[in-house]
C-alpha cells in the first residue's frame, strides 16, 4: 500500500479549507460588524478564517485540475511503517507523562526505545533513561528554577 | 558619527566577563542545536525563551542572538561533513561542502565555510551598525496605518519572493494569523475561537507551536527517509585552516557580491534560505571557467555560507527597529522581546539604547567567538552524530516536550506538540514554507491592532492604506511584489505556448 501525493495535497488543501471554515464561523458568533468602538471581536478572525477557506478550497482544486493523475508517491509501506515506529511511542511518552509525569515518563520513553529499537541491554537501557532524567531535574529543578510535571513517584519521594 | 558612540557605549555593556561566557554558553549550545536534526535555530531559541524569564533582557538577548550565531555554523558543520543539512539554510553548503571534503579536504570546507561565513555575519553586523539609527527615525514618522501596511509588506514579500507555491505560502501565513487570534482578545476583551476548551483561553503560544512545526516536524521528516550518517573525517588540520585562510582573498568577488545578496535578502524578509540558494546560483552563473560546481568548487561552499549568515544577521535589523522580524528565528526572538515586556519598534532605540546597542555590540564578538570556537570543537560536536538515533532521538523528544512544557507549565501544550508536530510534518512534506507561519503567528496580534486604531481612523474606509505618500507607497509596493512574479510566470507560460505554436 503506497500513499499518492496528489492524494494527500488535496486531503491537506481540504482540511486547511475547513480549518478557514471553522475560524470563521467562531467568528460569526463574537459579531463581525462594527460596534460604537470600532470593528467586533470576530471582524478580523472572521475574514482571516474566510480568506483561508477561499485558498485552502482554490489550492485543492488547482491540485485536481493540474497535477491530476499524477503518481508521484507520498509515502512508502517501509516509511510509514518507520514513522509509526517513532511516533507511537511518541504518543506514548506523552500519555504516560500526563500519569506519571515528564521525569519517569521520559526515564521510560528512553529506556523503551533504546531497548527495544535501540536493541540495547535492557540493564543498560534502564541507565540511560534513569540517568537522562537526573540531568533534567539537575537542570531544570535545581540549576534554572523551573520546576517541571511531577507524578506520583516524586511524591513518594518527597522531592517538590 | 552618533551610531559610532553608541556603538561604543554598546561594547561596553558587551564586553564583561559575564556577557562573554553567556556568548560561549549560546555559541555553544547553537552549535549542538544547529548539529542535532530536530532542533534548528528557529526550535533551540524557542526551548530556552522559558529558561530566560528570570534574566536581565540584555543578558537573555545576548545568549539567544549567540545561540542563533551558533546554529548557523552548526547547520554548514553537518553539511560538509555528513552531507545532512542542520538548518534548511544551509542546504545549498552541501553542493560543494560534502564533495570537497569526501575528496580530503574537510578542513579546506570546513575553514572556507566559517570564514567566509563570518565575513558575511560582519558584513552584516556593519550594515546594522550603519542604518539602524536611520531605520528607527523613519520608523518613527509611522501611525497605525503605516505599520499595518510594513506588516502587510512582509507578509507579501514572503508570498512574491519565496520558493514556495504563492498558494501554499498563503496559506500558511493565514493559518498563524488565525492561530494568533485564539484566546483572549486584548482590545475588547472577548474570549475568541475556543470553542469551550478551557486551555485554550490563554491563547496559543507560538514558542508550542514552534517547537511542534520545526522540532517534532522535522525529526518526522528525518525518520521517514531512515537516518544513514555516512560521515567523512572531522580533524582538523590546523596549517590547513591557514593556508585556507591565505586562499580566501582570492574570492573577493565571490565574498562581496554574497554579502550584498544576503544582506538584501536579510533586510527584506527573504531569509537566509532564500538568501543562500541564490547565491549559490549567482556564484554559479557568474563565477569564471574552472571546476565544476557540485564537485568541490570553493565558491561553492563560500556564496551560501556568506550570504546566509550575512542574511542571518540582517534580520535582526528590521526585527528591532520595525518590529517585523524576516525569518523564523528573529520571529522567536522578536516574541521572547515582548515576552520580557520590550517593544520592538523606533521606541525601543530611544528608550533601551543600551539593549540595543547592546546586542549590536555582541554580534560583533560573538561571531568572532563562534569562528574560534567552532573550529576549536568541530571533532567533538561531530561526534554527536555518531550517537545511534535510538538513543539521540528520544533524547531529542523529550528536549521538545520539555520545552514545551516550561512555556506556561500546561500539559495541553504537551497535546498541542504532537498536533503541530503532524503538522509540520505534512506541510514541509507537500512544501509549504514553515516560516510565514511563525512569523504570522507573532505578528497577528500587532497586525490586527494597527488594523483595527486604521479601521477606527478612516471610519471603516480601506482607503487610509493609501491616504499619503508613505503609507501608499509601502501598500502599492506590497501589491507588486505580490502581483509581479505572478504576471511574469503567467507571461512566460504564454510565451512558451506561443513558440509551441509556431513550431508546429
Amino acid at each position: 500500500m503506497v500513499i499518492k501525493r496528489i492524494h494527500m495535497e488535496i486531503l491537506v488543501a481540504c482540511l486547511t479549507a475547513i480549518a478557514g471554515v471553522v475560524v470563521a464561523g467562531g467568528s460569526l458568533e463574537l459579531g463581525v460588524g462594527w460596534t460604537d468602538s470600532g470593528p467586533d471581536a470576530g471582524y478580523f478572525p472572521f475574514y482571516v478564517g474566510l480568506l483561508l477557506a477561499a485558498a485552502g478550497f482554490a489550492n485543492a482544486v488547482w491540485t485536481v485540475i493540474v497535477h491530476r493523475g499524477e503518481a508521484e508517491v507520498f509515502l512508502e509501506q517501509e516509511q510509514a511503517m518507520r514513522l509509526l515506529g517513532f511516533f507511537l511511542p511518541m504518543v506514548a511518552f506523552v500519555a504516560v507523562t500526563l500519569v506519571l509525569g515528564l521525569y519517569v515518563g521520559a526515564a521510560l520513553y528512553l529506556f523503551y526505545v533504546a531497548w527495544r529499537q535501540g536493541k540495547y541491554n535492557p540493564l543498560w537501557a534502564a541507565a540511560l533513561g534513569i540517568s537522562f532524567a537526573v540531568f533534567l531535574f539537575v537542570v531544570f529543578d535545581v540549576l534554572f528554577k523551573v520546576p517541571l510535571l511531577k507524578g506520583p513517584l516524586e511524591a513518594f519521594l518527597k522531592i517538590y | 558619527m552618533g551610531n559610532f558612540g553608541l556603538l561604543m557605549e554598546g561594547f561596553q555593556v558587551a564586553i564583561t566577563p559575564m556577557h562573554i561566557g553567556i556568548m560561549v554558553v549560546g555559541v555553544m549550545l547553537g552549535l549542538i542545536v544547529g548539529v542535532l536534526p530536530g532542533l534548528g535555530a528557529p526550535n533551540g531559541v524557542s526551548l530556552l525563551i522559558p529558561l530566560t524569564f528570570t534574566m536581565d533582557p540584555v543578558s537573555a538577548i545576548i545568549l539567544l542572538a549567540s545561540m542563533y550565531w551558533g546554529a548557523l555554523f552548526g547547520g554548514s558543520t553537518t553539511s560538509i561533513l555528513f552531507n545532512i543539512p542542520g538548518e534548511p539554510s544551509s542546504v545549498a553548503t552541501t553542493f560543494d561542502g560534502y564533495p570537497m571534503a569526501q575528496k580530503g579536504q574537510t578542513t579546506r570546507a570546513l575553514t572556507l565555510a566559517f570564514m567566509s561565513a563570518g565575513i558575511g555575519a560582519l558584513v552584516g553586523v556593519v550594515v546594522i551598525t550603519l542604518l539602524s539609527t536611520w531605520a528607527a527615525e523613519f520608523a518613527l514618522r509611522f501611525g497605525a496605518p503605516e505599520y499595518f501596511s510594513v506588516y502587510f509588506l512582509a507578509f507579501c514579500a514572503f508570498i512574491g519572493m519565496g520558493s514556495s507555491a504563492p498558494l501554499k505560502t498563503i496559506i500558511s501565513l493565514l493559518v498563524g494569523l488565525a492561530l494568533s487570534t485564539v484566546g483572549m482578545d486584548t482590545i475588547t476583551g472577548t474570549l475568541r475561537l475556543t470553542f469551550g476548551v478551557n486551555e485554550l483561553m490563554g491563547g496559543v503560544s507560538f514558542l508550542v507551536v514552534v517547537i511542534g512545526l520545526f522540532g517534532i516536524g522535522e525529526l518526522l521528516m528525518t525518520v521517514q527517509d531512515g537516518l544513514r550518517f555516512r560521515g567523512v573525517t572531522s580533524r582538523i588540520d590546523l596549517r590547513d585552516v591557514f593556508r585556507t585562510i591565505a586562499e580566501l582573498p582570492r574570492y573577493w568577488a565571490t565574498l562581496l557580491r554574497s554579502s550584498a545578496i544576503g544582506t538584501w535578502m536579510g533586510i527584506t524578509p527573504g531569509g537566509p534560505t532564500a538568501a543562500s540558494f541564490m547565491s549559490y546560483g549567482v556564484a554559479r552563473q557568474w563565477s569564471r571557467p574552472g571546476e565544476p560546481f557540485g564537485k568541490g568548487r570553493p565558491e561553492g561552499i563560500v556564496a551560501p555560507e556568506t550570504a546566509d549568515h550575512s542574511a542571518g544577521t540582517c534580520a535582526m535589523l528590521p526585527m528591532l527597529a520595525l518590529g517585523v522580524p524576516s525569518s523564523a528565528t528573529a520571529a522567536v526572538m522578536m516574541g521572547g522581546l515582548m515576552i520580557w515586556g520590550l517593544t520592538p519598534g523606533p521606541m525601543l532605540f530611544a528608550t533601551k539604547p543600551d539593549f540595543v546597542w547592546g546586542l549590536i555590540a555582541s554580534m560583533y564578538i560573538s561571531n568572532i567567538v563562534a569562528v574560534v570556537l567552532v573550529m576549536a570543537t568541530v571533532p567533538m560536536f561531530a561526534a554527536l552524530l555518531r550517537i545511534p538515533f535510538a538513543i539521540i532521538g528520544p533524547v531529542i523528544v523529550a528536549i521538545c516536550f520539555v520545552g514545551a512544557y516550561t512555556v506556561s507549565s500546561a500539559t495541553f501544550d504537551l497535546w498541542l506538540v504532537l498536533l503541530f508536530g503532524v503538522i509540520g510534518y505534512l506541510f514541509s512534506k507537500l512544501n509549504y514554507p514553515l516560516a510565514p507561519l511563525v512569523l504570522a503567528m507573532v505578528l497577528g496580534h500587532k497586525a490586527e491592532n494597527a488594523f483595527h486604531q486604521s479601521m477606527i481612523l478612516s471610519d471603516g474606509s480601506l482607503g487610509v492604506f493609501w491616504s499619503n505618500p508613505l503609507v501608499g507607497s509601502i501598500m502599492t509596493l506590497a501589491l507588486i511584489l505580490v502581483l509581479v512574479p505572478q504576471l511574469s510566470r503567467l507571461v512566460s507560460k504564454f510565451r512558451s505556448r506561443g513558440t509551441l505554436r509556431s513550431a508546429q
